[in-house]
C-alpha cells in the first residue's frame, strides 16, 4: 500500500468518525481535502488507467463518495446531494466489471430517485429509471421511489404521505419530509385551476395544515396572488388570453409575390 | 477489462465543487474528453463561462479553450473564435485536429477580412491576439517548410513583411517568387494592393545575388515603371558579357509582348546614349516625326540609330553598346517583332484560295452584305501576310463595292498589310486623299485608306501619326474623317497624345453622325487605360448630342478610357450603368468589361450576370453577357459553366451574347465545353444567334486540326453547307463567311491570343476585340479583330537578330497539329459518293470474294491515290456487267477494302520543327529543345520570340527567313519556296522584307 492511499485511508476513518458523530463542519473540511487528494488517483474515472493499486483506489474511493452522498443528506443539502452523487456515479456505472458492487449502491440510487421527485423533476426521473436493470426495480429502496412516483401521478397524495412511515432507510426521512411540500404545491395548483375559490377551513384542509395561520403565511410567501377575503380564498385566474397566433398573411402574400416576379425575370 | 467513462456528469459536478484544485482537476479532464462528451459539456457551458469570466480564477485559459471546444462542436465558430483568443497560448496552432484547422481557418479569414480595412479607415484595431494566432500560424508554416502557404495566408491578409520574410526564407527563391508573382495576378485584388505586392516583389529580386531580371521586367511593367526597365536593360547591354545582351533582347521581346505602346516608347527614351553623344533622343525623333513629309516614315528609328551609331568614333566598348542599343531601341519600337512576325506569315502563308473562290461563287451578285463578308473574310484569312492574290484576280468582282462597301475594301488591304511599316504608305497611295488636286477618288476608298493604314500601323504609329493628322485636318468630308479618326486611333493606341486628342475632339464637336461615332471611339483608343479627366467630358457630349451613332461611339471611348483601371473606374461604371439612355448603359457594360478585363473579379461578374437579367434593354443585356467574355478570359474554362444557362434564354440577344462570350473568352483555346456549348447555337431558329455562334465557334476553334477535335471537320462542312444553301438567311450566311475567314486567319498562321505568356493581358489585342464586337453596328469595325491575332510560331533568334538555322522537337504526332488539308475540287467530292453506294449492297459478295483472288492481287497493287479514279472507272464499266455477274462489285469492294488497309501508315510519333516554325498553342506542351543543339534559348519558351544563344560561335552561321545579300551563307532551307521571290526584292534598302506587292489599283 503506498503512502498517498494511507493517508486517504486514515483522513476517511477520521472523516467518518467526524459523521458518525454529526460533527458536519469538520466532516465537510475533511471531505473537501479527501476529494482533492482523489484527484491524484490516475486510477480513477474519468482516466482509469491501469496501475496495482486500483482496485483499492477505486474501492476507497466509492466508499467516500457513498458517505459523501449520505452526509450531505444529513446536512440537508440538496445541491451538495447532487454534486456527490453525479461524481459517484461513474463508479457504480462504468466499473461493473472491476469492483463488486456496493452494498450501498440501491439506497443511493433510491436516494437520489426520491429527491429528483421531490424536485419535481420527473422527467429526469424516468430518464434514471430506464437506465436501472429490471432485477434493481425490485430491490425496495428504487421499488419504494417508484411506488411513490406512481402515487404522486394518479393524485392518491395521502398514499405519499403515508409512505413515510414505510422508508426503507432511514436517510430517507430527510426527502420524505420535503416531499410533503411538493405534495402541497402539486395540490396549490390544483385547487387553483379547479375553483374559483374555497371557504378558509376548506383550504386548509385541503392544504393539510393544522391552523389558518399556517395557511396564510403558505399564502403570503408562496402565492401572493390568491386573495383572502370573506373568509374564502379567491384564485384569481389568469386570464387565459389565448394568443391566437396571427398569420402575417400580408407580409406573405407580398413575398410570394415578389418571388413570382422575381422567377419570371430570370433569363 | 480496460474501463471507459461513460458520461461526463461527475466532472460536470465536480466543477461546482468549492476547491479550485477540484475545478482545475475536472477542466483539464473535461479539456481532454471534450470530443466525446461535448453534447453533455454543452449544457453546462454558462458554468465553464462563469469560470472563464472569474478574475481570480487562475485557469481562465483552460476554461476558455473548453468552451471554445465546445462551440466548435455546437457549430458556432465565431464564439468558438472569439473564447479561443481568450485561450492564449493553450490554443495550440500545431496540434493536428479538426478542430485546430476548421479555427485556425477561421481566423485566418477573419483577420484577412479586418486587416485590410484597418489600414484603409483606422476605424477598428485588429484584435492583437487574433494577430497573434495568424502570426504565430505564419512563422510555424515558414518553420515547416511550407512556404506557398505561408504566402498565400500572408498574402490574402496584407502582410508584406511576412511575405517577404516567407520569400527570403525558402529553399528556392526564384521558384518561391515566380509563385508570388503567380498568385498576385491571379488572387490579389484590388488593384493598389497587388502594385504594393509587387513593389515588395522587385525588391526582393533585387536584393538576390542573381537577380531573375524577365520577371523584374514584367513586374516594373506592371508597376508602370520605365525608369527601373531601362535602367535595368541599359546595365545588361553595358555587360562585357554576350549572355547578358542576349538576355536584354529577349527582355525586350517579352515586353513588346504586352503591347503597351506607350511604356515602350518610355523605356526607348529613356536608354541612354552611348556616352560621347549626349544628345537626347526624343528631340531628335520628334523633329524628325514631323519632318518625315513623304519619305517612307516607318524608317523613323533605324535612320536615328544610324548617325549615332556609326558617325563618331567611339572606344571599342561604347561601339559594342551602340550597337546593342540600337537593336534593343528597335525590338522595343516593336518594329524587330513585326518585322519577323510578317516573314514568317508571309513564308508559311498557306491560306486556302478555293474556300474564297467557293464562298464567292455561292454568293449572289446582288447580295451586298455577303458581298462584302466575303471582302472582309479575305482580308482575315490573309491578315498580316501581304498576299492579295484574290483581289487582284476578282478586279472586276471586287469593284461591284459601293460606298461603304468600297471603305471596307479599301481598308481590308490594311489588314492584309498588318506590320509592313516600311511599305504601307506607298502600298496605300493609290487610294489616299490626293492633297491639293481633287481627284476622282471616290471619298469612301480615300477614307477607307486611312483607316487601312491605322490598322497596318495598329499600336506602332509613330510614323503615320503626322500624315493622318494632316489628312484629318485637310479634309470635311465625314467619310474620310471617318477614316482618319479611326486610322489616328489605332497609330497611336494608349499614347495619350493630348494633340491628337483635341484634333478629334474638334471633329467630334462638328456634330457629324459618320464622323462623330468614328471620334469617340478614336479618343477611347488614344487614351486607353488612362482613367483621365478626358472621360467626363466626353460623357457631358454624349448627353448633349442627338446622334445615336456618336453617343454610342462616345460610350465605347469612355470605356475604353478606363481600360484595366478595377475599382479605379467605378465612380464611372456606377454613372454609365445607371444612365437612363440605353447606349450609355450600353457602354457602361464595356466599362465593367474592360476595366475588369481577365480578372474574373467576382464583383464585376455579379454585376454583369444582373444586367443581363434584369435590364429593359435588350441591347444592355446583350452586351452584358458578352462582356463576361472579356471579364473571363483568363480563365477560359469558367466561362461555358457561367453563360451556359443564359445560353438557352428565351432572348436571343441574350443567347448572341452567351455565345460571342464564350468566343472571346476561350478564343484560340479549342475548349471542349466551349465547342459543346456554341453547336447547339449554330442551329438556333434566330439567324443573327447563328451568326454569332458562328463567328465565336470560328474564334474557339481557330488554329485547331481536325486531328484533335473531329468537330472542326464538322464545322468545317457546316460552314460550307451553309453558305452554299441558297435559302439560308443573310446574316448567319454572313456570319458562316466570316467565321470561315477567322477559322483560316492569317493563312492559317496565327490565333487569337488575349494573355501574353507571362499572363499578362494584351493590350491591343483585347481592345482590337472589343471594337470588334461593335460590328453588330457598323460592320467596317470587323476589321478591329485583326488587332487581336498573334503568329503561333516559334522564332528564335540569335545575337544579331537573325534567324538562324535551329531544330528542335515536338513530341507529339505530326498530324495533330497539321494545317488543315487545302480543300479538293467539287470534282472529287462526286466519285467519292459512288464506292459508299455500292459498298452498302456488297454484303453477298465479299461472300464469295475469296474466289476472286486474282483479282484481289491486281487491287492490292494499285496505289491508295489511284485508288478513286479506278473506282470511278470501273464502277462506270460495272453498271453494264453487274446485271448479268456482279464480278464488278468484287471487284469494287476489293478496292475499297485495300485502300482502307494501306491508309493507316505508321505515324511518327514526334516531329523535327525548324526555325522558324509554326507551333499551336496546343502543341506547346510537347516542344523539346534538343540538347546537343548548337543554340539553346535564353529562356524555355516554346513560342513567340526566342533568343537563342550561340555554343559555337566559331561555326559560319546557317541562315533561314532571310536573303540578305550581305549572308549569302547557303539558301534558306524553310523559306525555299518563297527565296525566288523573296531574292527579287533584295535590291530594295530593307532586305528582309517580302517583296512588296505591285501596286494595283482596282476602280475602286
Amino acid at each position: 500500500m503506498d503512502a498517498k492511499l494511507t493517508e486517504v485511508a486514515q483522513l476517511f476513518e477520521r472523516f467518518k468518525a467526524a459523521s458518525m458523530r454529526n460533527d458536519f463542519d469538520s466532516a465537510t473540511n475533511l471531505l473537501s481535502q479527501l476529494k482533492v487528494l482523489l484527484t491524484e488517483f490516475k486510477s480513477l474515472p474519468p482516466l482509469f488507467e491501469e496501475s496495482p493499486n486500483a482496485i483499492q483506489e477505486l474501492t476507497i474511493a466509492r466508499d467516500i463518495y457513498e458517505h459523501a452522498v449520505v452526509l450531505s443528506v444529513k446536512t440537508e443539502d440538496q445541491d451538495a446531494f447532487e454534486r456527490d452523487f453525479f461524481q459517484l456515479k461513474p463508479y457504480y456505472t462504468d466499473t461493473g466489471s472491476r469492483l463488486p458492487p456496493s452494498p450501498q449502491e440501491y439506497p443511493i440510487l433510491g436516494l437520489n430517485l426520491l429527491r429528483l421527485l421531490v424536485q419535481n423533476r420527473i422527467a429526469e426521473f424516468h430518464t434514471e429509471l430506464e437506465l436501472l436493470s429490471s432485477s434493481a426495480l425490485e430491490n425496495p429502496c428504487i421499488k419504494h421511489a417508484v411506488e411513490l412516483e406512481q402515487s404522486f401521478m394518479e393524485g392518491a397524495y395521502n398514499r405519499v404521505l403515508s409512505a413515510r412511515r414505510t422508508v426503507p432507510h432511514e436517510t430517507y426521512v430527510y426527502f420524505m419530509d420535503l416531499l410533503a411540500k411538493t405534495v402541497r404545491d402539486e395540490i396549490a395548483g390544483c385547487s387553483e385551476k379547479a375553483y374559483d375559490y374555497l371557504s378558509i377551513s376548506d383550504a386548509r384542509q385541503m392544504l393539510m395544515f393544522s391552523t389558518d395561520k399556517e395557511l396564510y403565511e403558505y399564502i403570503s410567501e408562496d402565492h401572493p396572488e390568491w386573495e383572502v377575503k370573506n373568509g374564502s380564498v379567491f384564485f384569481q385566474k389568469v386570464k387565459e388570453s389565448a394568443p391566437s397566433k396571427e398569420i402575417p398573411s400580408l407580409q406573405l402574400i407580398n413575398q410570394t409575390l415578389s418571388y413570382a416576379r422575381e422567377l419570371e425575370r430570370i433569363v | 477489462m480496460a474501463a471507459t467513462v461513460s458520461s461526463a456528469s461527475g466532472l460536470l459536478a465536480m466543477l461546482n465543487e468549492h476547491h479550485p484544485l477540484l475545478k482545475l482537476h475536472a477542466l483539464s479532464n473535461l479539456n481532454a474528453f471534450v470530443d466525446h462528451f461535448w453534447p453533455e459539456i454543452s449544457t453546462s457551458v454558462p458554468v465553464i463561462e462563469s469560470l472563464y469570466e472569474d478574475e481570480e480564477f487562475d485557469q481562465r485559459q483552460l476554461a476558455a479553450l473548453l468552451v471554445s471546444k465546445v462551440f466548435y462542436y455546437l457549430g458556432e465558430l465565431n464564439d468558438s473564435l472569439s473564447y479561443a483568443l481568450g485561450a492564449g497560448p493553450l490554443f495550440d496552432v500545431s496540434e493536428d485536429s479538426d478542430y485546430v484547422h476548421t479555427l485556425l481557418a477561421k481566423a485566418v479569414d477573419e483577420y484577412a477580412v479586418l486587416k485590410p480595412k484597418e489600414s484603409s479607415q483606422e476605424s477598428e484595431k485588429v484584435d492583437p491576439r487574433l494577430e497573434a494566432i495568424v502570426e504565430r500560424l505564419l512563422d510555424k508554416c515558414i518553420l515547416d517548410g511550407k512556404y506557398q502557404q505561408a504566402m498565400g495566408i500572408a498574402v490574402e491578409c496584407h502582410r508584406l513583411d511576412k511575405i517577404e520574410e516567407a520569400i527570403i526564407k525558402s529553399d528556392n527563391v526564384h521558384t518561391t517568387l515566380s509563385y508570388c508573382i503567380n498568385i498576385s495576378h491571379a488572387f490579389v485584388n484590388p488593384r493598389e494592393y497587388r502594385r504594393e505586392v509587387l513593389q515588395l516583389l522587385v525588391k526582393i529580386y533585387q536584393k538576390l545575388p542573381s537577380p531573375d531580371y524577365l520577371s523584374i521586367c514584367q513586374c516594373l511593367m506592371f508597376l508602370d515603371e520605365p525608369e527601373g526597365v531601362a535602367n535595368i536593360l541599359e546595365k545588361l547591354l553595358r555587360s562585357e558579357n554576350m549572355d547578358d545582351a542576349l538576355l536584354a533582347f529577349q527582355i525586350a521581346f517579352d515586353l513588346v509582348e504586352n503591347e503597351r505602346q506607350a511604356f515602350l516608347l518610355n523605356v526607348r527614351d529613356r536608354l541612354s546614349d552611348p556616352k560621347p553623344h549626349p544628345s537626347d533622343v526624343p528631340s531628335v525623333q520628334d523633329s524628325m516625326g514631323s519632318s518625315t513629309g513623304n519619305a517612307p516614315p516607318a524608317d523613323v528609328d533605324m535612320t536615328v540609330e544610324a548617325p549615332a551609331a556609326v558617325g563618331n568614333v567611339l572606344d571599342p566598348s561604347e561601339m559594342t553598346y551602340s550597337e546593342r542599343l540600337a537593336r534593343v531601341r528597335g525590338i522595343l519600337s516593336g518594329e524587330t517583332s513585326i518585322q519577323l512576325t510578317l516573314q514568317f506569315l508571309y513564308s508559311h502563308n498557306r491560306s486556302d484560295l478555293l474556300i474564297l473562290k467557293t464562298i464567292k461563287q455561292s454568293v449572289e451578285m446582288r447580295n451586298s452584305v455577303c458581298h462584302s463578308a466575303t471582302i472582309h473574310a479575305n482580308a482575315i484569312m490573309h491578315a498580316g501576310t501581304t498576299v492579295d492574290t484574290f483581289l487582284r484576280e476578282n478586279l472586276d468582282w471586287l469593284s461591284r463595292a459601293t460606298n461603304w462597301a468600297k471603305f471596307s475594301a479599301t481598308a481590308g488591304l490594311g489588314v492584309i498589310h498588318r506590320g509592313h511599316l516600311q511599305q504601307g504608305r506607298s502600298l496605300m497611295a493609290p487610294y489616299l486623299p490626293q492633297s491639293g488636286a481633287t481627284s476622282g477618288g471616290s471619298p469612301y476608298s480615300e477614307g477607307g485608306a486611312l483607316y487601312a493604314l491605322g490598322l497596318i500601323h495598329a499600336n506602332h504609329g509613330e510614323g503615320i501619326k503626322q500624315f493622318l493628322r494632316d489628312s484629318l485636318r485637310s479634309t470635311t468630308t465625314e467619310v474620310i474623317q471617318h477614316g482618319a479618326c479611326l486610322g489616328l486611333g489605332l497609330a497611336a493606341l494608349g499614347t495619350a497624345d493630348e494633340e491628337i486628342y483635341d484634333e478629334v475632339k474638334n471633329v467630334l464637336y462638328s456634330d457629324s453622325a459618320v464622323a462623330g461615332e468614328a471620334a469617340g471611339i478614336s479618343m477611347g483608343l488614344l487614351m486607353v487605360g488612362s482613367a483621365s479627366e478626358k472621360a467626363s467630358e466626353m460623357l457631358a457630349y454624349a448627353h448633349d448630342t442627338q446622334h445615336e451613332k456618336i453617343i454610342r461611339g462616345l460610350a465605347l471611348g469612355i470605356a475604353l478610357t478606363v481600360y484595366g483601371r478595377e475599382e479605379q473606374a467605378d465612380t464611372l461604371i456606377e454613372q454609365m450603368t445607371r444612365d437612363q439612355d440605353p447606349i450609355l448603359r450600353y457602354g457602361g457594360m464595356y466599362a465593367l468589361a474592360l476595366a475588369y478585363r481577365g480578372t474574373s473579379n467576382n464583383k464585376a461578374i455579379r454585376q454583369l450576370l444582373h444586367f443581363a437579367v434584369s435590364d429593359v434593354s435588350d441591347d444592355v443585356r446583350r452586351t452584358a453577357v458578352l462582356a463576361l467574355g472579356f471579364v473571363l478570359y483568363s480563365e477560359p474554362e469558367q466561362t461555358p459553366r457561367i453563360v451556359s444557362l443564359l445560353s438557352e434564354s428565351y432572348n436571343p440577344h441574350v443567347r448572341y451574347g452567351a455565345a460571342l462570350a464564350v468566343g472571346i473568352s476561350c478564343a484560340g483555346t479549342g475548349l471542349s465545353e466551349a465547342i459543346s456549348l456554341l453547336e447547339p447555337l449554330t442551329s438556333d431558329v434566330v439567324d443573327f444567334v447563328r451568326q454569332g455562334a458562328l463567328i465565336s465557334m470560328a474564334m474557339v476553334m481557330v488554329q485547331t486540326s481536325e486531328a484533335s477535335d473531329s468537330r472542326v471537320g464538322t464545322f468545317r462542312r457546316q460552314l460550307e453547307k451553309i453558305i452554299l444553301d441558297k435559302h439560308e438567311d443573310t446574316m448567319s450566311k454572313m456570319g458562316a463567311i466570316l467565321a470561315s475567314g477567322i477559322l483560316d486567319a492569317g493563312g492559317r498562321n496565327v490565333t487569337i491570343k488575349l494573355l501574353s505568356k507571362t499572363k499578362h493581358d494584351k493590350v491591343t489585342a483585347v481592345v482590337g476585340l472589343a471594337v470588334f464586337t461593335q460590328f453588330w453596328y457598323w460592320y467596317p469595325l470587323i476589321y478591329f479583330i485583326s488587332l487581336a491575332f498573334s503568329p503561333t510560331a516559334f522564332i528564335g533568334l540569335n545575337y544579331d537578330l537573325k534567324v538562324p538555322k535551329f531544330d528542335f522537337l515536338s513530341h507529339a504526332k505530326p498530324s495533330l497539329f497539321e494545317y488543315p488539308r487545302p480543300t479538293t475540287p467539287p470534282a472529287a467530292t462526286s466519285t467519292v459518293k459512288l464506292p459508299t453506294a455500292v459498298l452498302s449492297t456488297s454484303a453477298k459478295a465479299k461472300a464469295r470474294a475469296k474466289k476472286e483472288a486474282e483479282k484481289a492481287a491486281i487491287a492490292e497493287k494499285m496505289s491508295v491515290e489511284e485508288t478513286s479514279s479506278v473506282v470511278a472507272a470501273s464502277s462506270g464499266k460495272g453498271k453494264a456487267v453487274a446485271e448479268k455477274e456482279g464480278e464488278s462489285l468484287q471487284v469494287l469492294s476489293f478496292l475499297v477494302d485495300s485502300a482502307s488497309e494501306k491508309k493507316p501508315e505508321p505515324e511518327p510519333t514526334f516531329e523535327i520543327l525548324t526555325n522558324p516554325a509554326r507551333v499551336v498553342p496546343a502543341q506547346e506542351k510537347y516542344i523539346k529543345f534538343l540538347e546537343d543543339s548548337r543554340y539553346t534559348p535564353v529562356k524555355l519558351a516554346p513560342s513567340g520570340f526566342v533568343l537563342l544563344k550561340d555554343l559555337r560561335p566559331s561555326e559560319p552561321e546557317v541562315l533561314s527567313l532571310t536573303d540578305s545579300p550581305s549572308s549569302m551563307v547557303s539558301p534558306a532551307a524553310a523559306g525555299s519556296a518563297t527565296a525566288a521571290q523573296q531574292s527579287q526584292a533584295s535590291s530594295m534598302a530593307v532586305d528582309e522584307e517580302p517583296q512588296p506587292p505591285q501596286p494595283f489599283e482596282c476602280s475602286l
